[in-house]
């Protein structure tokens, strides 16, 4: 007997686990842009997911076109965030507490507004696929299959951007060291616009793509903030490749407790797990540091100065 | 070239230069000399649009005080910064690929692995585990491949073993015949071998100017820089 039957674990509920990884994914990978790169504690990030789920919302009402909302969503939310960045938080990059203050006051207002429109009455947007597929003998729901395939879609193209194209190379650059990347021809105020304005329209894109399967109203975006600031932090901030390990970390460990405990026991757990993780990973990192030094030990500076490496502090791509 | 006015500049509400003027001629490699703290680092970073500053800086017969880093760059004037300015985490060939932008693509690559041969073999280290003498080379190597009508050049031999600066030099004396210079130096050695002027800045404010050599035979640069 396996240990997923010995838990009295169906297929349908491994797929669920896969799902909750998708979506603690998804709702991470616009504040890799906006807290993870470009280090504004963006508590408005939830408020993106929202604009982008009502968006779709909005949409589907108007045309029946659930698709074309869904489309339009990034749109939206990343033109907000432009609009946002440009407006009140470009003169706060240096300024970590009134950039924090700030987007805490956008959140709390851009729900009051929603919630102005649209009332606090919970509202409903279609799956644009219903049904579901049989998969290996069991029926899996399209949406939720959507909502992983996209997941795995937005982060292969988010890794490319980043690591292939000649934006994500000054976007890397400007994160890690504005005044020369200045210096050397890239527009900063430029760059970390675009930046905000990629992590609002992927952050709208992840709400119109969960709405479907959420209960929509004003506090839905505050459903995953707290979830998405754990999964950056846990994966070290800036760090693709660590947001995603992360994301299935928290979100495997989660769906898994929920099954064979409860739900109150498995936030408990997950949060002790990320807390626990975040207090040991320096000590980690050092060890995992030294071990390659011993493997590698031809590996550092060049001859021929006074000059020190410095390995310290850097956020990594990857 | 560049001709500098009553330029005020510093950090937050502290003032480091005060009514600093200075003109840097066409092919004119200009050395920019002081004790440590004397503000020739803030100068360059003022001039190239790090610091906010008052007064007026014209390259070329533009008026640019009020430009950024980015537009100063491409009007033609690029900053070789001491070692420690990398990019963390990037690459020796990212490093030069946003100097001089992809569409140079591997010619720029091949070129600054034929200037200096060590980045050649480096190109997928980053720049940041590089020794100090191997990072101004990079910084020297970013800036020569974009052909600059005028280099702000930041102790480009400090703190390097002599067998590093017999490598550095041929590359610098190519930049100084491409391009005018305004070099911040303290070796009296090297300046006198690179540079046809010299100003000597003190507290943030220039306490001497001229030809160099005679800077030099009347003992002011001795004097100045108390050696």
């Amino acid at each position: 007997m396996s240990p997923g039957a010995a838990l009295g674990f169906l297929p349908t509920d491994s797929f669920n686990v896969v799902v909750l990884i998708g979506v603690f994914v998804l709702i991470s990978l616009g504040l890799h842009f906006t807290f993870g790169l470009l280090n504004v504690v963006n508590l408005a990030h939830g408020e993106f997911l929202l604009i982008g789920a009502y968006t779709a919302f909005q949409v589907q009402e108007a045309t029946g076109n659930v698709v074309l909302g869904i489309l339009l969503a990034p749109v939206v939310a990343g033109t907000v965030g432009i609009l946002i960045e440009r407006g009140i938080l470009r003169p706060l990059y240096e300024r970590p507490l009134d950039s924090l203050l700030a987007t805490f006051g956008l959140a709390v207002i851009i729900r009051q507004v929603v919630q102005l429109i649209y009332s606090a009455n919970p509202r409903t947007v279609q799956d644009a696929i219903g049904g579901s597929i049989a998969v290996a003998g069991f029926n899996v729901p399209w949406w939720r299959l959507v909502v992983v395939i996209a997941t795995v879609g937005l982060v292969a193209l988010v890794s490319v951007i980043l690591a292939r194209t000649s934006f994500g190379l000054h976007a890397r650059a400007t994160v890690r060291n504005p005044a020369l990347a200045e210096t050397m021809g890239i527009n900063v105020g430029l760059m970390r616009a675009a930046l905000f304005a990629l992590g609002s329209a992927v952050a709208g894109l992840a709400g119109a793509l969960l709405a479907p399967i959420n209960t929509l109203d004003p506090q839905f975006g505050l459903l995953f903030l707290v979830n998405a600031f754990l999964v950056v932090i846990l994966g070290g901030q800036g760090s693709l490749r660590g947001l995603v390990i992360a994301g299935a970390l928290l979100g495997g460990t989660l769906s898994i407790l929920q099954f064979v405990i409860s739900t109150v026991y498995a936030q408990i757990i997950v949060l002790v797990i990320a807390i626990l993780a975040v207090r040991l990973r320096p000590v980690l990192a050092a060890r995992i540091a030294a071990y390659r030094d011993r493997r590698s030990p031809a590996q550092g500076p060049g001859p021929g100065s006074a000059g020190k490496a410095v390995t310290a502090g850097a956020p990594r791509h990857g | 070239m560049l001709d500098v006015s009553g330029l005020h500049a510093g950090y937050g509400s502290s003032t480091v230069l005060r009514d600093v003027s200075l003109e840097v001629l066409p092919g004119q490699v200009v050395c920019l000399m002081g004790r440590n703290g004397a503000g020739k680092t803030t100068l360059l970073r003022a001039l190239m649009g790090v610091l906010s500053k008052t007064g007026r800086v014209q390259l070329d017969g533009r008026d640019v005080t009020g430009w950024k880093g980015h537009r100063i760059n491409a009007a033609g004037m690029v900053w070789v910064p001491q070692e420690d300015s990398v990019f963390p985490g990037l690459t020796v060939r990212e490093h030069l690929l946003i100097a001089f932008g992809r569409r140079e693509g591997d010619a720029g690559l091949a070129a600054a692995a034929a200037l200096f041969p060590i980045l050649g073999d480096r190109m997928g280290q980053e720049a940041q585990t590089l020794s100090g003498g191997e990072r101004k080379m990079l910084g020297i190597a970013q800036a020569l491949i974009v052909h600059p009508k005028l280099v702000l050049m930041d102790e480009p031999t400090e703190g390097v073993a002599p067998i590093i600066v017999e490598q550095l030099l041929p590359a610098i004396r190519m930049l100084t015949q491409s391009a005018a210079v305004l070099l911040v130096e303290q070796n009296i050695d090297m300046a006198l071998a690179l540079g046809s002027h010299a100003y000597v800045l003190e507290h943030g404010t220039i306490v001497e100017s001229g030809d160099i050599r005679r800077l030099q035979d009347d003992g002011v640069l001795e004097r100045r820089l108390a050696l």
